[in-house]
């Protein structure tokens, strides 16, 4: 269904790809050139889809990763507006995620996501370095992930 | 005795005067005590063999002389006051004063002075019986100091025979169990022990006769109230001069508070347990759930062929959330850590009310609700949400019979600043006075199987960390039972920064 569209780029998980993000940039921005660019990270595949799909129908220009230092490949590529992130990750937390792409491009709308209580000492990471994030906790309503975004929007 | 027989035979005879003065001189002068005696100037008329040697004077030296010889200079006022008793007829017993041997040495003696009556039974004289306890005296200090560290003792220290009645009783018994020494001495120990646990003074009995020492045994006693008390009692054997086991001593002391601390260790311990635990389930039940979530969403917003389906996808949406609800508030404390906004609490409130609606109606509680919060509030509203939704959710639970809920709002004045009063006030089933001081600990529950125990633990460290209050009253009373939630939130914001709201997850600690 909404995967017809293309604008999904479901191969996150390598990070030899960067053949594959060049035309479909341009193709977007040529389509709906309005539309906010969110990059969405989660080692659970399904989520990370999910999520994609649904903010994807909801007007955002998505893209998924399964892997913190994959998403920051593909987000230096991709330039994303937004963030979404999941918190526990292997190889790279999401915290240490936000706080690259906040570096990188400040202007990036960061939002975490999680689904464990136990991450305050993650958290507590980012903010040992001087950086607040907001973060939702899983299981979160779609509309109500599209509601956080919108707000950070405004 | 035998004396007194002869005694008793010869008096038959004349001469039974004479013999029975000269039995009694006998006897005086083979006394170990000083017999002596004075008339009413404080002369001496007569002298025997042991005032002789604890004095040094010989009779010789010191019949005709003043008893003030013996009497050290700075005593004597008390010669004075002793005649004067005497005069009057007075007898006086056991008095342990200072006396001075010829040699000028100063010693403690015990004197009893009794008045000497004539024949028309006036007072002519006294006669003194002392005895020197330079040698008992040191035995007595140790004794005195002895009883003075007893008495002193913060400990129960109590002395039994071998037949449990107790013989001692010291101050710190009196403070740890309520009884005084006047009621306790003479009485069985057992009045000190549970029924239940009757059979470990058997035991201890049994101990102290094969001559066993018993330390540190913990164990709980009684209160004169009632109230058991733990104590740690080490008890040992006392024996007479022969080695011979005649009773107890024992010493206990009083660990409540020791104990309390244990409790509460355990109890916290339990809590980093069930934490580690809820933040390990939590990540693998609310990842899926979220998937869940999302895939339901997507089917139902994709699917366009049956309304029916249609209407199923979104029962189920429902339903998850109400999975997921419960997930977040049981499992993970999860807290959203978004800022707090500016929010009517009686909206909070409705919402809360929304979501047991169903309860409510079905368990046929009325609610009665009086809003006068005029002012917006800056909360944490999924805060709030919780310490509502927790004390509504146990008026509920109280009211299994029906009832009514009442549920006010109104502003307030403090002194530390104005703020909210929230009162939830149910005629439930009530809280015993027993198990109302104990509402607030995490894992106290008297929902059974059904309670976590944690929900209104929560529900003050949330209210006390937005700086509040919470306070709870009940009564059981038949016809007047119920229980009012009494919470108050100042306006005021504490001042907390981002890093320690995210602290707040409990199950990180």
């Amino acid at each position: 269904m909404g995967i017809g569209s293309g604008s999904i780029y479901f191969g996150g998980e390598s990070v030899s790809n960067p053949t594959g993000d060049q035309p479909r940039d341009a193709e977007t921005s040529e389509t709906q050139p309005a539309k906010p660019r969110i990059l969405i990270v989660d080692d659970e595949k399904l989520i990370a889809d999910t999520c994609a799909e649904i903010l994807q129908q909801a007007g955002f220009h998505a893209q998924t990763a399964y892997d913190g230092w994959v998403a920051l490949e593909i987000a230096a590529e991709f330039q994303p507006d937004y963030l979404l992130t999941d918190v526990l990750m292997p190889r790279m937390n999401g915290v240490e995620l936000a706080i690259a792409v906040s570096k990188m491009w400040p202007a990036t709308r960061i939002l975490l996501f999680s689904g464990q209580a136990g991450i305050s000492q993650t958290l507590l990471q980012g903010h040992e370095q001087g950086y607040e994030f907001e973060l939702v906790a899983k299981p979160v309503h779609p509309i109500k992930l599209i509601e956080r975004l919108q707000k950070q929007q405004s | 005795m035998n004396q007194r027989t002869d005694k008793s035979k010869k008096g038959e005879t004349d001469d039974l005067g004479d013999y029975s003065r000269y039995l009694l001189a006998a006897i005086i002068n083979s006394s170990d005590d000083v017999i002596i005696s004075k008339n009413l100037d404080g002369i001496i008329t007569t002298w025997n063999d042991a005032a002789r040697r604890v004095f040094g004077y010989t009779a010789d030296e010191i019949v005709g002389q003043s008893i003030l010889r013996l009497i050290p200079r700075e005593l004597h006022y008390e010669e004075f006051e002793i005649l004067a008793k005497i005069r009057a007829g007075e007898r006086i017993d056991h008095y342990e004063t200072v006396r001075v041997r010829k040699s000028g040495e100063k010693f403690p003696i015990s004197i009893t002075i009794s008045p000497v009556r004539d024949a028309t039974g006036k007072v002519i004289g006294a006669s003194k019986i002392a005895r020197d306890v330079s040698e008992r005296r040191p035995f007595d200090d140790s004794r005195f100091r002895l009883a003075a560290i007893v008495d002193s003792a913060d400990d129960a220290i109590i002395s039994k025979d071998l037949n449990g009645i107790i013989k001692t009783w010291n101050q710190g018994a009196y403070q740890m169990f309520g009884y005084t020494s006047k009621e306790m001495v003479g009485q069985p120990l057992l009045r000190l022990i549970p029924e239940e646990l009757h059979y470990e003074e058997v035991e201890i009995l049994r101990k102290l006769r094969a001559g066993e020492r018993i330390d540190h045994y913990e164990t709980t006693r009684l209160r004169k109230n009632g109230d058991p008390v733990e104590v740690s009692v080490t008890i040992s054997p006392i024996r007479n001069n022969e080695g011979r086991v005649i009773g107890a001593s024992k010493i206990a002391r009083d660990i409540s508070d020791r104990k309390h601390m244990e409790k509460m260790l355990i109890q916290s311990e339990k809590l980093a347990a069930t934490g580690r635990m809820a933040a390990a389930i939590a990540h693998e039940v609310n990842n899926p759930l979220e998937s869940l979530m999302n895939l339901i969403y997507l089917a139902r917003l994709n699917c366009t062929a049956s309304p029916k389906a249609q209407s199923y996808l979104l029962t189920a949406e429902g339903e998850l959330e109400r999975v997921s609800h419960i997930a977040r508030q049981t499992l993970g404390y999860y807290r959203d850590t978004g800022s707090p906004s500016e929010v009517y609490l009686h909206g909070l409130v409705e919402n809360v009310l929304t979501v047991y609606q169903s309860k409510l109606i079905a368990g046929g509680i009325s609610v009665e609700s009086s809003f006068n919060d005029l002012r917006k509030i800056s909360v944490s509203q999924g805060e709030m949400l919780q310490i509502f939704s927790n004390v509504i959710a146990n008026a509920i639970d109280a009211m299994k019979e029906g009832g009514r809920l009442s549920i006010s709002l109104r502003a307030t004045m403090a002194l530390d600043g104005d703020g909210i009063q929230i009162t939830i006030r149910d005629d439930g089933t009530g809280i015993s006075q027993e198990n109302l001081g104990q509402i607030f600990e995490p894992f106290f529950t008297t929902k059974g199987n059904l309670g976590t125990g944690i929900g209104l633990w929560v529900t003050k460290q949330l209210v006390e960390r937005r700086g509040g209050q919470i306070a709870i009253t009940s009564s059981t009373e038949y016809g007047k039972s119920g229980t009012t939630v009494t919470i108050y939130i100042p306006f005021a914001n504490p001042q907390r920064s981002r890093l320690s709201r995210t602290e707040q997850s409990i199950s990180s600690s």
